[in-house]
């Protein structure tokens, strides 16, 4: 799928007059509706974005055409065209708080790195915060070639507003050509709000980046509940933007002789024209002593299954050895088995780690919801019907009290022999 | 002449008081939202006679037989307390104009009753001294507090004044008809032995204690819970007629604002309930919330907003903070919308419209409700269901059958699946059931696929009522669109929403629940049915939306016994009474992390029959069901009544 998509189309005889769905759809206004209730598509308006195809019920709408059927007037204060020749630079825009850094920033320095390189330019990192130039050395370890620094009372927490008009003015002035950013709460905000102050396209919660052929950014991303995966092109509009979430990408080695060039700049807005005021900044109860499941990329989950709050002694030996940390369906929460946050599902969180194991977990479609996008299921269960079966990679039926132990010692074994060799 | 004038001026005083404290009273409840209660006259009329004078709902707790004699005996003695006052201010004003025939019954009848009414009272404050009920008491008001007890005193004070002022003036010979008014006389004789001029001073002692008592008592009307006695009645004249009684729309144009903030947001009917109250508890012992320890009572959520309206100001919000005058979103969350505490008021006030409206106000002006909703009303605004599944993924419960298309003109029924059914894997094999079934009957059916779209029931519960609202105005024009005529739902919240919600939205489609169809096709004979040994002994759980809420008690059941060949056991409180599995008014979406966990309380209620099999006819109810099951260790069988009718056909073979 790419940004060109040729122009929606109607088949004739299919359409049902379903009401006007594909009307509602378009966000560009290119339909408009004729006597029979039938869509009338103007082709010069259409972006080829596919939402009519999407909402057809009876299936009457196609894409045609494809790559250079569309003409997109670019919007008057955008900076939309075909000539990107002024605007070079891999850039990623560094997440702090309270001076410290975000890994995720790191990570995309790291395939910032190997875009900059297939670009042939230069890696570029935004810090903006109030005394936050440590980070500008620490940016430099990661490879980043320069470092543009807005160091200012403003800045001390993030604020959409001002990190926004910062982000913006350094586009405006160095035309970067990607902009990446953390796919965090945080870097989701000021990406969204970036890219509409820009108005450039923004790719959230990319799983690859690449440059095809042409020198344009290839983001890829799951689409359609996971089903496919869709790779879309921003281009005719610049910066490119992307956010790619924590940990799916690596961590880059850090150099040993950093280099960079550090550019401050004085830019920031006046504190009157924030709206927001952070009056104090509250940590969410037990965030300092637990773990958070839903950045964990090894689950080890326990259910009804588990029996008793001693057993889940097992399931933590299993999380141990993986490395990776333990939650729970909701009966164990409430039967005070464990902490409410471990609790996977509809009521708890929502994981999608590498590796889920699901030991004496039913699969009630509340527990579902919270981990069905788990890369990996392995579901031990003795019941063979439970429906955690249905969504399982590999299920073993059968007494987790068994399976479980073994389980631990063999992987035990295997990292031992692993160590040993 | 002097007790003449002496006794009007303090008439005049304690009338003119009486009415200063009532007028206060009806201008706050006035000044509340419009709201029309005044069609179907007679209807409204019928009410009165049957809840009002019958006392029917009075008389469905066993002491309620207490308040039917003291009823009665007040609206006899308004005509004896009328002469009372009559004649106090002309002695020539008296009942004795009456024909002797008339006269002599009706004392003998004000005699009766008031010793009726003053043993009735000895026992109440005798109940409320050794035995008081859990549910007189609640967090604000005690079951021993001083009101009751003054009140108490105050009705026996009038009937003890009024025996001994008989009884000294029959030992005074000045008497008609004493010889119709057998405890008087008694009175009389106890008094025989005093000298005439204490007899006078005696009979005097007591009329005026009878009339200082009368007119407290009146005083204290509008200033007490007893309100009840004057607004009972209008209350029950005004009462919804809709069965269900069905959550109010709301106004969208912009600069309105939504749902219930303060007391003066409701509606004039709203405060009239608040005033109708008379603190008696049921709501709260029915209340599943209230009994498995959640904050909420219903008692106390009137009782806040009176406290509130009262105060005209001076509390800050209603709705946020705890504690009296104040309705926190610990209690309004709790509420399972099970509607038990208004089906068993007597005064028939409307609680949970009151605690939507509350919800509508967190949630559509505040946004602040519980954590959990955040990913619920997320995934029906995006995905059209609860667990934010691709809507493409609606069709795969059908997965081993082929999917039966509804085709507009052709198909008879359309089977609308609601979530439950086509996400949830356990409500799939029910669903999957009651294909096998309407197959073997040779009913025509198909469903919506992909098409269709979460009914919305549990967010208009949850107070959500915009997104309610665009989702209703779509399924509506979605079947229309289809050509819907008949529609069968599995799940009653669906059930209910498209047949009474949805008509609103100017839906016109007949909506059938699955156990109706079921329980016509068994009764019809187009279902062969051998019942089936595994079940053992069936109980039966009412879902509150479809039995409360929608009378349907008697399909369900008879769907059992024609699967099962006898009629299923029942839980103490069933039917009408039925106990809420907890899931209710969306509380299937959030935590319930206070008290007891409802769903367990119930099943633990039916244990004592010893189920094998706990049958039930709501995928919501199915779901908590199954858990309690699983959470008690019990290896007992929870099924759907589709679920049994299909196994009852396949061993008819």
């Amino acid at each position: 799928m790419t940004g060109n998509r040729g122009v929606a189309r109607l088949l004739p005889g299919k359409c049902i007059g379903c009401g006007e769905r594909c009307l509602q759809s378009c966000p560009k206004d290119a339909i408009a509706m004729d006597a029979a209730g039938a869509p009338v598509i103007a082709p010069e308006r259409c972006v080829g974005c596919g939402l009519c195809v999407r909402a057809c019920p009876a299936q009457a709408l196609e894409m045609t055409g494809g790559a250079g059927a569309v003409q997109v007037e670019a919007a008057a204060n955008s900076v939309g065209g075909d000539d990107f020749s002024a605007w070079h630079g891999v850039w990623v825009v560094v997440e702090q708080f309270a001076g410290v850094a975000a890994r995720v920033s790191w990570e995309l320095l790291g395939v910032g790195r190997e875009l900059a390189n297939k670009r042939h330019t230069d890696l570029g990192a935004v810090i903006i915060g109030h005394r936050v130039e440590p980070l500008a050395a620490e940016a430099a370890r990661y490879g980043a070639q320069i470092v543009y620094l807005l160091d200012a009372p403003v800045y001390a927490s993030y604020r959409t507003a001002s990190y926004c008009a910062a982000v913006c003015h350094l586009v405006e002035k160095h035309q970067p050509e990607i902009v990446l950013l953390g796919a965090t709460g945080q870097g989701r905000d000021l990406a969204g709000a970036v890219a509409t102050r820009l108005a450039t396209g923004l790719t959230a919660d990319c799983t690859g980046l690449d440059i095809d052929e042409r020198g344009f950014l290839l983001q890829t991303r799951p689409a359609f509940g996971g089903n496919i995966m869709a790779t879309i092109l921003c281009e005719r509009f610049r910066p490119q933007m992307a956010t790619v979430r924590p940990k799916v990408m690596p961590l880059p080695e850090p150099l040993e002789r950093p280099s960079a060039t550090v550019v401050h700049d004085a830019f920031a807005p006046e504190e009157a024209f924030v709206a927001v005021k952070v009056l104090e900044v509250l940590r969410a109860q037990g965030e300092s002593e637990g773990v958070d499941i839903a950045a964990a990329d090894i689950i080890v989950a326990g259910g009804r299954g588990l029996r008793s709050r001693e057993n889940f002694a097992l399931l933590r030996e299993l999380a141990d050895v993986l490395g990776g940390v333990v939650a729970a369906s909701r009966c164990a929460v409430d039967a005070g088995w464990i902490g409410h946050d471990r609790q996977v599902g509809q009521t708890g969180k929502t994981v999608r780690p590498k590796l889920y194991i699901a030991c004496g977990i039913s699969g009630a479609i509340q527990h579902k919801v919270g981990m069905a996008s788990s890369e990996v299921i392995v579901a031990i269960n003795s019941d063979p019907d439970a429906p955690i079966f249905q969504i399982a990679t590999y299920g073993i039926v059968g007494d987790l009290f068994q399976i479980v132990p073994l389980l631990t010692q063999h992987i035990r074994a295997l990292r031992g022999e692993a160590i040993s060799a | 002449m002097m007790r003449s004038i002496c006794f009007g001026i303090l008439l005049a005083l304690a009338t003119g008081f009486f009415v200063w404290g009532c007028r206060d009273r009806l201008r706050l409840m006035l000044a509340g939202r419009s709201e029309a209660r005044w069609d179907r006259l007679w209807e409204r009329l019928r009410g009165v006679v049957v809840y009002a004078f019958g006392q029917r709902r009075v008389l469905r707790r066993k002491f309620g037989r207490n308040h039917f004699i003291i009823f009665w005996a007040f609206m006899v003695l308004l005509l004896a307390n009328g002469e009372f006052v009559a004649s106090g201010l002309n002695p020539a004003w008296s009942l004795d104009f009456l024909p002797q025939a008339l006269l002599c019954p009706l004392r003998f009848l004000f005699d009766a009753v008031s010793l009726l009414a003053l043993l009735a009272v000895g026992v109440a404050a005798l109940r409320r001294i050794f035995f008081p009920p859990d549910y007189l008491a609640s967090r604000y008001v005690g079951a021993r507090s001083g009101e009751a007890f003054l009140i108490l005193g105050f009705i026996a004070l009038l009937m003890l004044a009024y025996f001994i002022l008989n009884g000294a003036r029959i030992a005074l010979g000045s008497m008609h008809n004493a010889s119709w008014m057998p405890i008087s006389r008694m009175a009389g004789h106890f008094l025989g032995g005093l000298s005439p001029r204490t007899l006078h001073g005696v009979a005097e002692c007591a009329w005026w204690l009878h009339a200082v008592v009368l007119l407290a008592f009146m005083n204290l009307l509008p200033r007490s819970k007893h309100m009840h006695i004057l607004t009972v009645i209008p209350n029950i004249f005004f009462r919804k007629l809709e069965q269900p009684d069905l959550p109010s729309r709301e106004d969208f144009s912009s600069g309105t604002a939504f749902g219930v903030a303060d007391s003066k947001d409701f509606t004039w009917k709203d405060l009239l309930d608040t005033f109708s109250c008379a603190e008696c508890g049921r709501c709260q012992e029915v209340c599943p919330a209230f009994q498995t320890g959640k904050p909420l009572s219903p008692r106390d959520i009137v009782h806040n907003i009176k406290i509130h309206l009262l105060a005209g100001g001076k509390l800050g919000p209603l709705v946020g903070a705890f504690g009296e005058g104040h309705c926190s979103g610990e209690e309004l969350w709790s509420c399972t919308a099970c509607g038990a505490c208004q089906n068993i008021c007597p005064a028939l006030i409307e609680h949970p419209g009151k605690i939507l409206r509350m919800r509508r106000f967190l949630v559509e002006m505040q946004a602040r409700f519980p954590e959990e909703l955040y990913g619920f009303f997320e995934n029906m605004e995006q995905r059209g269901n609860p667990w934010g599944i691709m809507p493409a993924e609606r069709e795969r419960w059908a997965a081993a059958q082929t999917v039966r298309e509804f085709v507009a003109g052709k198909t008879e029924w359309l089977v609308y699946v609601g979530c439950a059914g086509a996400f949830d894997s356990r409500c799939q094999q029910v669903l999957r059931a009651l294909c096998r079934v309407l197959d073997a009957a040779g009913l025509d059916w198909g469903t919506l696929g992909n098409a269709e779209l979460c009914c919305g029931e549990s967010l208009r519960r949850l107070g959500n009522e915009y997104m309610f609202e665009k989702m209703a105005q779509e399924n509506v024009r979605c079947l229309q669109e289809h050509g819907v005529g008949k529609v069968m739902t599995v799940c009653p919240h669906c059930f209910s929403t498209l047949k009474n919600d949805y008509r609103a939205y100017e839906a016109d489609f007949e909506v059938w629940h699955h156990s109706q169809v079921l329980a016509h096709l068994a009764q019809s004979g187009r279902l062969r049915l051998a019942p089936a040994d595994l079940w053992g002994k069936v109980l039966y759980h009412d879902p509150c939306t479809l039995g409360r809420h929608n009378r349907e008690f008697a399909a369900p059941r008879a769907v059992v016994a024609a699967s099962c060949g006898q009629m299923p056991l029942e839980f103490p409180r069933h039917g009408e009474e039925g106990f809420c599995c907890g899931a209710g008014g969306g509380r299937m979406w959030m935590e319930e992390s206070t008290g007891e966990r409802i769903n367990r309380t119930r099943l633990r209620e039916g244990l004592a029959l010893a189920p094998d099999t706990l049958c039930t006819a709501c995928p919501y109810c199915l779901i908590m069901l199954e858990d309690a099951a699983k959470d008690e260790g019990l290896e007992l069988k929870v099924r759907d009544i589709a679920e049994i009718t299909a196994q009852a056909l396949q061993e008819a073979g």
